[in-house]
């Protein structure tokens, strides 16, 4: 195996290691790694990829032979349903897109433009190319939106602001995950939104007990690390005892009262 | 689905009423637990159990909005899967239950209308177990693999046509070659090849051929 792909499998999904040379989703806008050496142009051409190249056996010092890595049938399961759900919603979404008039604006939108906001422009111009269709992206991108989803923040929200009443700019709005955007845009849309979310939380000294725990570092990871093992989320729904969180990395004051989400990290 | 409610004791068969109506309040993995657990005994319980498992599925996804239950469910029979050859030596009886029951949460559990990709291998896995030579010997493990094949073959065969094909090699062989099979056993596979050549069904005269009674 040459050099390059077995850095490529050691540093799959964990992308704070080995920062250097250039694994981390931040690594493929940058010319040069951190040691100086010129990066190679497509050495870095998509994550999701790497991830998936797994490879499917590892023969351990203690094993008798090549192990499988087994996936639990339960994971699989809703990992296909992640994916046709996804794809549901793609025909689904392209059908719109398409009986969408759109009407002639005299401002010129230029090419380059990546809308964190979602303006009325974008939203008439995406052509059919333009739409994201890779299945390992759009199904990251549902889990995150998922998470946000999954909170008595959103709960509240939803039945409080009914869809006719909401006003751009004012009230949270979903990301779109079929919009092209960056990787970094994404998550930072992502990260707003849930932020926004926030002004819904149930007020606190609420009945459960409430811990604050400082879990800026988990809300990262659970928006880098794409291969991990899909948390139980559905158990959080069904979780009403709530902890809090303090989004110290996204707000000056921390909040009283965010739902725990990842009922367990697995 | 009387014959399903009936095999259960209360305590399980009250479970099963309550996911049916608030699935929140359902211990998931007690109740698949229980559920798996009495399909290990009972043959002919397990051929519809896949039916009553889906009922859950479904309430459990309208009421809830999630799916412990298929979860739990899943990963317990792939526990049973893993440990097959074991189950197998410890039980034939065990063993034709498990992929009884395998095969019929196939056919009834779908994943927005699609079968269930990641049940496909371990089925055919079995059923190539049960298309060995020594198995051939056993009726009851012949008449499980003909069921199978009968419920869910065709969907198999669309899932993974290569593996379909290896199968029936088998089978051929199995037909022309094993020299002690039981008549009954060389029926029922001439019937299998023969149906999966109609297109997973009988013509007419073959259906009268192996299904009807002698007329004289």
């Amino acid at each position: 195996m040459s050099e390059q792909q077995r850095y490529s499998y050691e540093n799959d999904c964990k992308p704070d290691e080995n920062r250097n040379k250039g694994s981390s989703r931040w690594s493929q806008c940058r010319k040069r790694g951190a040691d100086g050496s010129l990066r190679k142009a497509e050495e870095d051409p998509g994550r999701e990829q790497r991830c998936s190249r797994r490879p499917e056996s590892f023969t351990t010092p203690e094993s008798e032979g090549p192990v499988s890595r087994v996936k639990s049938w339960g994971d699989e399961v809703e990992a296909e349903e992640m994916r046709s759900d996804v794809r549901r919603d793609m025909h689904r979404y392209r059908r719109r897109i398409l009986a969408v008039d759109v009407p002639q604006r005299d401002r010129k939108i230029s090419s380059g433009s990546s809308d964190s906001r979602d303006s009325r422009d974008s939203k008439d111009s995406p052509g059919k190319g333009d739409i994201e269709t890779d299945e390992t992206v759009l199904v990251r991108r549902q889990k995150q939106i998922n998470y946000g989803k999954n909170t008595l923040a959103y709960d509240r929200y939803i039945k409080e602001v009914p869809k006719p009443m909401r006003e751009q700019g004012v009230h949270p709005k979903t990301p779109n995950k079929f919009k092209k955007y960056s990787r970094r845009s994404w998550d930072q849309q992502i990260k707003l939104w849930r932020v926004k979310l926030h002004a819904w939380d149930p007020p606190a000294g609420d009945l459960q007990q409430i811990e604050e725990i400082d879990l800026g570092e988990i809300m990262d990871f659970e928006l880098d690390v794409e291969c991990s093992a899909d948390p139980d989320s559905q158990c959080a729904s069904a979780n009403t005892a709530s902890l809090s969180l303090t989004e110290d990395s996204f707000t000056g004051t921390p909040k009283k009262m965010m739902k725990m989400e990842d009922a367990e990290m697995s | 689905m009387d014959s399903a409610w009936t095999a259960f004791d209360s305590e399980t068969q009250t479970m099963l009423q309550t996911a049916m109506n608030d699935p929140k309040r359902v211990d998931m993995d007690k109740l698949s637990n229980a559920i798996v657990e009495q399909s290990l005994k009972d043959l002919a319980f397990c051929k519809d159990a896949g039916r009553l498992c889906y009922t859950v599925v479904q309430a459990e996804a309208r009421k809830a909005a999630s799916s412990v239950f298929r979860r739990k469910l899943l990963n317990r029979l792939q526990q049973e899967f893993t440990a097959r050859v074991e189950i197998r030596n410890r039980s034939v009886e065990e063993w034709v239950c498990v992929v009884t029951f395998i095969c019929s949460v196939f056919d009834y559990i779908k994943v927005n209308d699609a079968p269930v990709v990641a049940l496909v291998d371990p089925i055919y896995d079995c059923l190539f177990r049960l298309a060995q030579p020594d198995a051939l010997m056993n009726e009851e493990e012949v008449d499980c693999l003909v069921l199978q094949l009968h419920r869910v073959g065709e969907q198999l065969e669309q899932a993974n046509s290569q593996r379909m094909n290896q199968l029936f090699y088998l089978l051929r062989d199995g037909f022309l070659l094993q020299q002690d099979l039981g008549s009954m056993t060389r029926l029922l596979l001439l019937e299998i090849l023969e149906f999966r050549a109609s297109g997973w069904t009988l013509t007419e005269t073959a259906h009268k051929y192996y299904y009807s009674e002698v007329a004289d």
